[in-house]
């Protein structure tokens, strides 16, 4: 009895959930879809893709996004297994660091950013190719949270400690454990940390809009100020982006899975 | 000749000595043991001759060549680990073969000592699996293999048979020391199991607080204990305060009944208390009454726990064990009835504490 009461309200709960997540995205897809008086189409879509403001937001976003995973990965796989190796006792204190993005607003970032770095001596807001490297060096604290914890549960999933001793013991430099041992055994967690920093970044506005670079996010807003359409037909692509690499992510994990599930059938 | 050396071996961690004046020469081949209770640096010094921690003063050679500050990828140490440690990316003979693929060596010699390590092993057919498709003991002989195959000058096994299941681990150490004998390694063992430390070694250093204990052979070990400590540790032991009444035959009294030793007591004066201990299998019910102590006893208690029955037998007012070997025609006595037990003066050992 007390089972079926259980299942009802789960079942309840379940649906209240989904109805509250997806009402609002149909009635986003479905008013993307009613450009043309009494007609329903993707003409919304089309004068998004034919718009090459778009597709320069989407590839400055995309290039960022790429540059500030290839940064992220590079700063936190060594960072938090040299944590995890010789200060172990540092993770409670990395733990609050990395969730200061969470608690700091954005806009309170943007502002030291451009506070600090448009006065000499390391004044970068003059050129684009320097404000981009603000861009990257925002981008990355804000993705921090989750590029941190996605590895930090990786390197919780192994042994770090002996299986670097072993692979020292074999003759392997510190430079080779991390190459051979350490970093294939983080892929799916180094993949979901990417993944989710890709899609915070293809959807991220303050800092683009206040260091007045050309990416997808104040393109969006400068869109939605103008028309009525397109931004829904936007926050359709924008989701479906996210979900896109949310998808990725869930058939990497699981075919990792598989093929362990594989071999020991086998 | 010595092959591995540790002279004055001290570390100390914060406010911590883990460590203190460690000195051992291990030969060529020789198979030592370091036994001992949690936290008394058996694998603080393992772990020192891998490299993995620097000693705070002392030297550490292999083949007169000091390794002391020698980082753990140069020292050509190879160590196995007790949560086994295998690569889970690689198979097993990828695992096999990494030190000497890190070693620059080329693929066809790569394969030839994998398959030669697999063959060791018994695993030859298991080559291509991953370390999750095996059993704990298949992992922790691929781990051997792997530690093997650089042709190491010392093997270093910290407590390789822990995590493992008791039949599995008798069978494991077995095979652990007849592939040590059969390639001549220098190996050094570190376990808490006295029974694992008795069986597999030419020597044991037993350790205690940071401290040698002592270093023996097994047999010197068992026998010839030259602190309580040992005493206690290797082995069950009976252990009664007495007091010294001639020093110069060896008398002692235990709560009124004379006791004689071998030990020489000849520096104690009459009257001095000391401890004495008595492995519970010198004692032997009085058949012959040949022996040196011949002692009146009430039996207390009798467990039964396989190849030996333990006997709880009371000796003036001391309790003592006594165990006899099981046969299916051992007359055990009553509960509560009066025998008498016998053991030799050289039993009955004085120990410094």
């Amino acid at each position: 009895m007390s089972d079926k009461r259980f299942n009802f309200f789960a079942i309840f709960w379940g649906i209240a959930a989904l109805l509250y997540f997806f009402v609002p995205l149909y009635g986003t897809f479905d008013f993307s879809l009613r450009m043309e008086r009494g007609v329903l189409g993707f003409k919304a879509y089309e004068l998004v893709f034919a718009d090459p403001r778009f597709w320069q937001g989407f590839r400055y976003s995309i290039t960022m996004a790429v540059i500030t995973i290839i940064f992220s990965v590079s700063i936190f796989v060594p960072a938090v297994y040299w944590m995890y190796l010789k200060v172990p006792q540092a993770r409670p204190v990395m733990d609050v660091i990395t969730i200061l993005p969470f608690i700091i607003p954005g806009i309170v970032l943007v502002f030291g950013l451009i506070r600090t770095f448009s006065r000499p001596p390391l004044q970068l807001t003059l050129r684009p190719w320097s404000t981009d490297i603000l861009m990257v060096a925002g981008y990355i604290i804000i993705s921090m949270p989750y590029m941190f914890r996605a590895i930090d549960v990786g390197m919780r999933a192994i042994d770090v400690r002996t299986l670097t001793e072993a692979a020292q013991s074999l003759g392997s430099s510190w430079f080779q454990v991390l190459k051979d041992v350490i970093i294939p055994n983080l892929r799916i967690a180094i993949l979901s940390g990417s993944l989710i920093a890709f899609a915070t970044v293809m959807g991220e506005l303050i800092l683009a809009d206040f260091l007045v670079r050309p990416a997808l996010g104040p393109y969006m807003v400068r869109i939605g100020l103008t028309k009525a359409y397109e931004p829904a037909a936007l926050a359709i692509i924008s989701y479906s982006l996210t979900w896109f690499s949310l998808g990725l992510l869930q058939y990497f994990s699981s075919r990792s899975e598989r093929q362990k599930q594989q071999v020991i059938e086998e | 000749m010595s092959h591995l050396e540790l002279t004055h071996i001290h570390k100390s961690f914060t406010n911590f000595v883990a460590v203190e004046d460690f000195n051992l020469t291990v030969k060529q081949g020789e198979f030592v043991s370091f036994l001992g209770p949690s936290g008394c640096g058996k694998t603080t010094t393992l772990r020192m001759v891998a490299g993995f921690e620097i000693p705070t003063s002392g030297t550490i050679t292999i083949n007169g060549k000091d390794l002391t500050n020698v980082p753990p990828n140069k020292r050509n140490v190879g160590m196995v680990f007790q949560s086994y440690a295998l690569f889970p990316n690689m198979t097993v003979a990828q695992n096999v073969g990494y030190g000497l693929k890190i070693a620059g060596n080329s693929k066809s010699e790569i394969d030839a000592r994998v398959d030669e390590m697999l063959a060791l092993i018994q695993m030859g057919k298991f080559a291509a699996r991953y370390p999750y498709q095996l059993s704990g003991g298949q992992q922790q002989r691929v781990a051997l293999a792997r530690a093997l195959a650089i042709r190491p000058e010392v093997l270093l096994l910290d407590e390789p048979l822990s995590a493992l299941d008791a039949k599995i681990r008798v069978s494991l150490r077995t095979e652990i020391r007849a592939i040590q004998q059969k390639l001549g390694i220098t190996t050094i063992y570190v376990t808490h199991d006295q029974e694992e430390a008795l069986s597999l070694s030419d020597r044991i250093v037993v350790m205690s607080q940071g401290r040698m204990e002592q270093v023996g052979t097994p047999f010197e070990i068992y026998n010839f204990p030259q602190t309580q400590f040992v005493a206690n540790f290797v082995g069950s032991l009976n252990t009664v305060k007495a007091e010294v009444s001639d020093p110069e035959k060896g008398l002692l009294h235990v709560n009124g009944v004379q006791f004689i030793t071998a030990t020489d007591i000849k520096s104690r004066k009459k009257g001095d208390a000391i401890r004495i201990s008595v492995r519970p299998e010198r004692f032997s019910f009085a058949e012959d009454r040949k022996k040196d102590n011949v002692l009146d006893c009430t039996i207390e208690n009798i467990t039964f726990l396989g190849s030996v029955v333990r006997i709880q037998v009371t000796i003036g007012n001391s309790r003592f064990n006594m165990d006899t070997f099981n046969n299916p025609f051992l007359e055990l006595p009553k509960i509560g009835s009066k025998e008498q037990v016998t053991c030799s003066k050289e039993a009955v050992l004085v120990l410094d504490e």
